[in-house]
């Protein structure tokens, strides 16, 4: 009798605000923040008056010490208003996480503290322009320097960066040692020989800022360094463990909104004197749309609660989770796009925009093939 | 000072309703706080923020009103205080059970929505002053304390006009009055360890209601198309679409 599917009253509680709000402040501002790349820092603001932003603080520094699961609830109703303006607040519990998993009780307090005090976002700098996939490939360099290491090296495709309080850097020691020589470190973007260059030209997810940042012999003390020197591979592994869960639950809110957007024009779009809706072709779609959506939730859930748990088990059910609600997605963007003909192609309609933000969920925090090689990898490692 | 709310749970106008058997069923139907009613909890809730003193929600309804009442003390009510019955009771038999928590709780100043969403009633504020003996004023859209009495703005049908009300009394909100907050995730968190007192409302000798819901139907709203004809007589045409925007679409 131990399975339950029931959220608690607070739970349900926090979907109705997240969901309210999104309805009510995202969505209606989303068309014109995705036509003008416009950072919406007045709805991140409002995200932290309500209390939505950084919850995954611990109490000890001053949070809400939630977990996934809470996050997932709030990931489906802002990805249903705006996938977008969802990776703002993502890509701030992506550079939390691993102060969280690796961070002393006082790093925690001088790095997190802060995120929970003023309308503020954190940020996680792993890829370079030579290197995504093959995260232990990475050229960023840290020499050690007395008290304190030097960095230098560009990173790539970080969402926040600069509008983040700081980057949690992953350098290298020495690049033959591969991910052995890897450390993670807080990097503030307040220091010395750190700049940045806004990314333009995305397909979707424009509200949400991409930098490539450049750190030139930037000097960072030793205390900013989370675990020892050998861990920052490992620190980065087991963060995206845990955070591509959260791009599962942004893609199962787009699913829904393509869900959503096609029933409706079906209803009311007539087409051989009846509404389109009575021909099985789109009740179909419908129906396919309906049944990626609902197990791609239950799944996006389920990984949310391992991993809350501390279950090992959650690191093949994230790749799976953000794999398949990332595709379900996609094709529900794009099915809505067919239902909705023209109308489907243009920006009157919210669908076109679904099919371009979710396609970058099939590609951020590990591409879905980097997805099947971790749940490969768990297949196999069962047998050996 | 005490200030009370009166707030009614409601379906969400967003979703959808069912008529089964004559009966609105409710059973899959997102139950919200009134928006009528969010005015009011915001206003007690200020009241408290600038004259110290406690803010209490106080309702009649079935059991899950406790959800609504949740969302108040999310936003920043102290504690609640709920009457529980179950099917549909009539306002008057309603403000005769929340008179009587009224009177104990004795507080200063009590706010309700203008309009029950649901059944689009007006008549629970000034029903409960009624029963009370206190004075009400209606459709506020300004209110301040001003030595000991209180000071509203309320909508008249062609303007408005400014009263001085002795206390305890009754306001009625609406729109205009105040930008009700959202809850926060840390007042959903703190709302579950506040207090909501359950009362049954046979306990307070009120039982039944006076009036019975016999059927339901739900109205079926048709899109009006009027097609003006401006090809051949353009300016006739123009009037008569001012003419329809201002009388029929009331939006000039």
């Amino acid at each position: 009798m131990a399975l339950d599917f029931s959220l608690t009253d607070e739970q349900k509680q926090l979907q109705q605000l997240a969901r309210r709000f999104a309805r009510e402040q995202v969505a209606p501002v989303a068309k014109e923040n995705d036509e003008q790349a416009r950072v919406p820092w007045e709805l991140v603001e409002q995200l932290y008056e309500i209390g939505l932003l950084n919850i995954s603080v611990p109490e000890a520094a001053g949070g809400l010490g939630l977990g996934l699961v809470e996050e997932v609830i709030i990931g489906e109703e802002l990805g249903w208003a705006d996938m977008g303006f969802y990776t703002i607040p993502m890509a701030s519990e992506l550079g939390i996480t691993p102060i969280l998993l690796a961070g002393s009780e006082e790093q925690q307090k001088r790095f997190l503290g802060p995120l929970t005090e003023r309308p503020s976002l954190a940020s996680f700098a792993l890829s370079e322009p030579g290197n995504g996939s093959d995260a232990a490939a990475l050229r960023t360099r840290a020499v050690r320097d007395g008290d304190h290491y030097v960095i230098s090296g560009t990173k790539m495709w970080i969402s926040n960066a600069k509008e983040a309080d700081f980057n949690v850097v992953f350098a290298t020691l020495n690049p033959e040692m591969r991910h052995k020589g890897v450390i993670a470190i807080v990097v503030e973007n307040d220091r010395e020989g750190v700049s940045f260059n806004k990314i333009h030209g995305k397909m979707g997810q424009r509200a949400a800022p991409t930098y490539e940042i450049i750190y030139d012999d930037v000097r960072v003390p030793a205390e900013n360094l989370l675990g020892d020197e050998q861990s920052g591979f490992k620190i980065a592994m087991l963060t995206l463990d845990k955070t591509r869960i959260p791009v599962a639950a942004g893609s199962v809110g787009v699913a829904r909104r393509a869900l959503d957007e096609a029933a409706k024009y079906a209803l009311e779009r007539e087409a051989f004197g009846r509404p389109i809706a009575d021909f099985q072709a789109i009740q179909f779609k419908l129906a396919n749309m309906k049944i990626g959506l609902e197990t791609a939730r239950i799944y996006t859930l389920y990984a949310a609660w391992l991993a809350d748990r501390g279950d090992p088990a959650h690191i093949s059910a994230s790749a799976v989770a953000k794999a398949y609600a990332s595709e379900i997605a996609f094709e529900a963007a794009n099915e809505a796009i067919q239902t909705l003909g023209g109308y489907g192609y243009v920006n009157d309609f919210p669908v076109e925009k679904l099919l371009r933000d979710v396609k970058l969920n099939q590609i951020y925090e590990g591409t879905n093939e980097i997805q099947r090689i971790i749940i490969a990898r768990d297949i196999l490692r069962a047998l050996k | 000072m005490k200030y009370v709310a009166i707030i009614r749970q409601v379906p969400d106008g967003e979703s959808k309703i069912k008529v089964e058997g004559g009966q609105v069923d409710l059973s899959g139907t997102t139950m919200i706080l009134d928006q009528m009613d969010e005015y009011a909890v915001e206003e007690i809730i200020r009241l408290k923020e600038q004259h110290d003193g406690e803010a209490v929600v106080v309702a009649f309804g079935p059991e899950r009103t406790e959800e609504a009442m949740r969302t108040a003390l999310a936003m920043g009510a102290d504690r609640g205080v709920l009457i529980t019955a179950a099917g549909y009771v009539d306002p008057i038999t309603q403000a005769a059970a929340l008179a009587k928590v009224l009177a104990e709780e004795a507080p200063d100043v009590v706010f309700t929505g203008g309009q029950q969403a649901d059944w689009d009633s007006q008549a629970l504020g000034s029903a409960t002053a009624e029963a009370l003996g206190w004075p009400v004023i209606t459709w506020t859209t300004a209110f301040e304390l001003e030595d000991g009495k209180a000071k509203a703005t309320h909508d008249l049908d062609e303007g408005a006009e400014v009263v001085r009300v002795e206390l305890p009394a009754v306001f009625t909100a609406q729109q205009g009055l105040n930008e009700p907050r959202y809850p926060t995730l840390p007042g959903i968190m703190k709302a579950k360890k506040k207090e909501i007192k359950k009362i049954d409302a046979a306990e307070l000798g009120v039982g039944g209601s006076k009036v019975e819901i016999v059927e339901q139907q739900i109205m079926e709203l048709e899109r009006k198309v009027k097609i003006i004809d401006g090809t051949k007589e353009p300016a006739a045409a123009a009037a008569e679409l001012i003419k329809l925007l201002h009388e029929e679409a009331k939006v000039l």
